[in-house]
């Protein structure tokens, strides 16, 4: 492999997560996307390559939102892989300033689904065979959840309990959907989805868009930039695409492909989970924090539920697991949760995730999965390793 | 089959009804590596010498769900499952059929093939595919 250069995050900006159906993708991205560029400190034409992703804004959503911010000419490409798409293109903002093809690179993801739906499962690729018989992403996880809960003699209320988390770290977060706090009770009588998960174990429809700037280590040296904002350096960043899930596996188990993703992130960076401050997780449906938290490293196969048992994830615990609220409480607006996630770590170690800053936070942790296929352990994992 | 050549079938490719509901896999000559669907190339040897061959008629359910909340074009609730073919390493998801949902699907029990409707067309008529029920 080529010796990569040094990446920095130098800005980043987002919108608030909800549901603003008036508020098409491009303007949304417009919005954080400017206050990425204003964060950095740096002119806007600095911007040599964007990354827009999206999974269901349609043709050309990139290049709409830099139109409306001046930023027109430079190559804009349009990253889709499922729920991965945002940190997907955050590995390209971030391989192609390592490999030294450009210095300065926008990332930024996008999605408007209260345009496309009111609720209920995300519509899903007709061609897909499973999907074509009945698969959707709560029922997919819902089996997943149940072959978890019997394994390792797990209750719905500790899948309760991680919704009860969820909402009490998003009730600090200026731009969570959900900042209402819940009780155990009130998850477990909402109704039912897929048994067993109800309807708060499963993440909202909802609106956002979230960006980064990134540039390379020299370019931090010599740009011409408001300096007072503090560069956060990427320390590992890997993407892969599902493999062949093993059929012995749990139940079309994502935490492979996650261990896979992460352990190379974390070799990438020369760190551990140990060494993790902050932690962002893909919890599209609760089952999933417990799961991905195992395949991450945090705690053994079958534990993973102790950790929300026990009260060590809570943002002031020992391994603070999203202190942002996460995808069920901040929301996941599926193009844009992988930069959202990322924002969210970079103004932890900056310090300024006020009301919820996790103490002392040095280096965090971010985990996007997309999707699922028939016999694979999922479409796009993306595992990123920051510090300051 | 007269009865058939009504039905608007889904996946017709991936099952046989004769002379009982079983599923076709795929299985490598070269490796004896099986998938389901048949893909055009074993991903084991790498090579495209893929059989068309037929599974056994009964599986486990690894896991389930009964889903209760779904796309449009299907009738809620209804059972989903994962099957396992242990001697092929094989899984596959599909609904799965039950008297009584709730009670009579539970985890390990033994399931068998059979054909059923699984949603509706845009114009309200069935649509048939192969699905799976417990083994009485």
């Amino acid at each position: 492999m080529a010796n990569l250069r040094d990446v920095y995050i130098i800005g980043v900006g987002q919108t608030p997560c909800g549901k603003f159906p008036t508020q098409a993708a491009h303007m949304l991205g417009r919005e954080a996307s400017w206050a990425a560029i204003k964060d950095s400190g740096i002119h806007a034409r600095d911007i040599e390559i964007g990354f827009c992703g999206h999974v269901y804004q349609g043709m050309g959503v990139g290049q709409r939102t830099l139109k409306d911010i001046g930023l027109v000419g430079q190559p804009v490409i349009n990253v889709e892989g499922a729920c991965g798409s945002g940190t997907l293109s955050f590995w390209e903002a971030w391989r192609t300033i390592a490999y030294g093809q450009h210095d300065v690179a926008l990332a930024w993801g996008v999605e408007n689904l209260s345009k496309i739906m009111s609720g209920g499962p995300l519509p899903l690729e007709e061609d897909d065979i499973e999907v074509a018989l009945g698969m959707s992403m709560p029922g997919l996880y819902a089996m997943r959840a149940k072959k978890y809960m019997d394994e390792y003699g797990v209750s719905s209320e500790t899948l309760a309990k991680v919704v009860v988390k969820s909402r009490k770290h998003a009730a600090q977060n200026p731009i969570a959907q959900f900042r209402k706090e819940t009780t155990i009770e009130q998850v477990l009588n909402d109704p039912l989805i897929a048994d067993p998960l109800t309807r708060s174990m499963c993440c909202p429809v909802g609106d956002a868009s979230a960006a980064a700037v990134l540039v390379d280590g020299d370019t931090l040296k010599k740009i011409k930039r408001d300096t007072s904002r503090e560069p956060i350096k990427v320390l590992g960043c890997i993407a892969q695409s599902g493999g062949y899930a093993s059929p012995t596996g749990l139940t079309c188990d994502p935490s492979e492909n996650v261990t896979r993703t992460s352990q190379m992130a974390y070799e990438q960076a020369g760190l551990g989970p140990k060494d993790m401050d902050v932690v962002e997780i893909h919890d599209a449906f609760a089952i999933a924090e417990l799961i991905v938290a195992e395949a991450l490293g945090f705690a053994k196969k079958g534990e993973g539920a102790r950790l929300v048992e026990e009260e060590r994830s809570n943002y002031d615990g020992e391994i603070a697991i999203n202190a942002s609220g996460g995808l069920l409480s901040r929301g996941h607006p599926v193009g844009a949760t992988g930069l959202l996630q990322t924002v969210e770590i970079v103004n932890q170690l900056r310090g300024e995730a006020t009301g919820y800053q996790v103490p002392d936070a040095k280096i965090g942790l971010i985990e996007t999965m997309g999707g699922a296929q028939p016999a694979m352990d999922g479409i796009t994992c993306v595992v990123s390793i920051l510090g300051k | 089959m007269s009865e058939n050549d009504e039905r608007r079938v889904l996946h017709a490719d991936f099952f046989t009804e004769n002379p009982e509901p079983r599923l076709i896999a795929g299985k490598s000559k070269s490796s004896g590596n099986w998938t389901f669907p048949p893909y055009l190339a074993d991903p084991v040897s790498f090579l495209d010498d893929v059989e068309h061959t037929q599974l056994p008629r009964n599986g486990i359910l690894h896991s389930f769900t009964i889903v209760r909340r779904s796309l449009p074009d299907f009738t809620v609730p209804f059972g989903l499952g994962l099957i396992d073919f242990p001697d092929q390493k094989i899984r596959v998801m599909a609904q799965v059929e039950a008297d009584d949902l709730e009670k009579d699907l539970k985890l390990g029990i033994e399931v068998e093939t059979i054909v059923g409707v699984v949603r509706k067309a845009k114009d309200g008529s069935d649509i048939y595919s192969y699905k799976f029920r417990p083994v009485k």
